[in-house]
């Protein structure tokens, strides 16, 4: 699965991954490979990757929006 | 023939007003390469918040209705003319003006009569050159340049949505200068609000991909509400970086063009400096000649 995390200035992160916690606004959720399509607001909080090669990383983010199909997360977040 | 002297400070000046050029250009090289940095960072937000944008509207079956959408009647129109602080960038400046005049007096002509247009400027030229044209500007930002990043753009942004939403403008017009190349600038004029959603791309899409039946969270108009805000932001900071990199670009062009100029025109002055020398001499050699042909009859 691939993920992508791009604020307004830079690109956060891209690459492969296994899963991703998201702080999604009725509650944190997590994504994973062949996850349903969805669109969704996110809060205030912590993103959690898990990488293909088991690292995790945190990215502190104020809010933004998620879209997932075939298998492609795209994580615009606000700053 | 020119004093030499006179000839001679002429070059000086010149030369020193060529230095003071190709310096600026080469100052405005290196920050038309951070602004063009800059565009490029925005971009893949940019257009991945667009592609989301089109996969909610393809989503959608009806208007949404949303603060921002279109109203029947356009009354109150707001322009924001986007220019720079500082001058000597060819008709960067004066193009905005030029614009911003002609819409004010062609295009709204009707609302402008009943008063209702307002100018908001960006950039302190804008708004001298709008005043000495005789238009109203209610509120000049000056302070913006010095440090331009998302966030502080997006409160103008977020401060002008508002006045759309309260009903303060039914219509709000943004022009500035579209960054092409480095000699090249495009000046447009677009409609930031009401929200224009493309929906003849969101149809070319739905041909080729199958459509993806998209879970929605919470709903999709809670999305909607935020998305399009967004993409309203990044539209304005778009517009902001476009000027930025076109008024450098301008800059460098007009510098490159004064230097040249002031080449050819040290050329010239050599010229004319060595002819008025040679003349000196000759005279100088004639006087002598003829004095010593006298002396001899």
């Amino acid at each position: 699965m691939y993920l992508e995390i791009i604020t307004p200035d830079k690109i956060l992160f891209t690459g492969e991954i296994k899963i991703a916690r998201l702080p999604g606004i009725l509650g944190s959720f997590e994504v994973m490979k062949n996850h349903v399509p969805i669109l969704s607001i996110l809060s205030r909080g912590k993103i959690r990757v898990r990488q293909v090669n088991d690292v995790i990383s945190y990215f502190l983010i104020q809010g933004g929006i998620v879209e997932c199909s075939n298998n492609k997360v795209k994580v615009l977040v606000n700053e | 023939m020119a004093n030499l002297k006179d000839i001679r400070i002429r070059i000086a000046s010149v030369k020193s007003t060529q230095q003071v050029t190709s310096a600026m250009k080469m100052v405005s090289a290196a920050k038309l390469r951070k602004a063009q940095d800059a565009i490029i960072q925005i971009r893949p937000y940019a257009e991945k918040l667009n592609e989301v944008l089109i996969s909610v509207s393809n989503n959608i079956s009806s208007e949404v209705e949303n603060k921002y959408a279109t109203r029947k009647t356009s009354n109150k129109i707001l322009i924001i003319a986007i220019a720079s602080n500082r001058g000597l960038c060819g008709g960067f400046n004066s193009n905005v003006v030029k614009k911003t005049v002609e819409l004010v007096t062609i295009q709204f002509k009707q609302q402008a009569l009943k008063n209702n247009v307002d100018v908001i400027t960006i950039g302190k030229k804008a708004a001298d050159g709008l005043k000495s044209k005789g238009i109203k500007v209610i509120q000049n930002h000056v302070d913006f340049y010095d440090n331009i990043t998302f966030n502080s753009v997006s409160e103008l942004a977020q401060v002008i949505m508002d006045s759309y939403a309260n009903g303060d403008y039914d219509h709000i017009e943004l022009v500035y200068n579209q960054f092409k190349n480095a000699a090249v600038q495009n000046l447009v004029n677009e409609q930031y609000l009401p929200v224009t959603i493309a929906r003849n791309k969101v149809e070319k899409l739905t041909k080729g991909e199958m459509k993806l039946a998209y879970l929605f969270e919470p709903s999709i108009y809670e999305i909607v509400s935020v998305i399009i805000p967004q993409s309203l932001k990044v539209q304005f900071f778009k517009a902001i970086l476009d000027s930025v990199a076109a008024e450098h670009g301008a800059r460098m062009t007009a510098m490159h063009k004064a230097t040249d100029n002031a080449f050819d025109l040290i050329k010239e002055l050599k010229l004319n400096y060595n002819k008025a020398r040679q003349a000196a001499i000759t005279n100088e050699i004639l006087e002598i000649v003829s004095g010593a042909n006298a002396m001899k009859s």
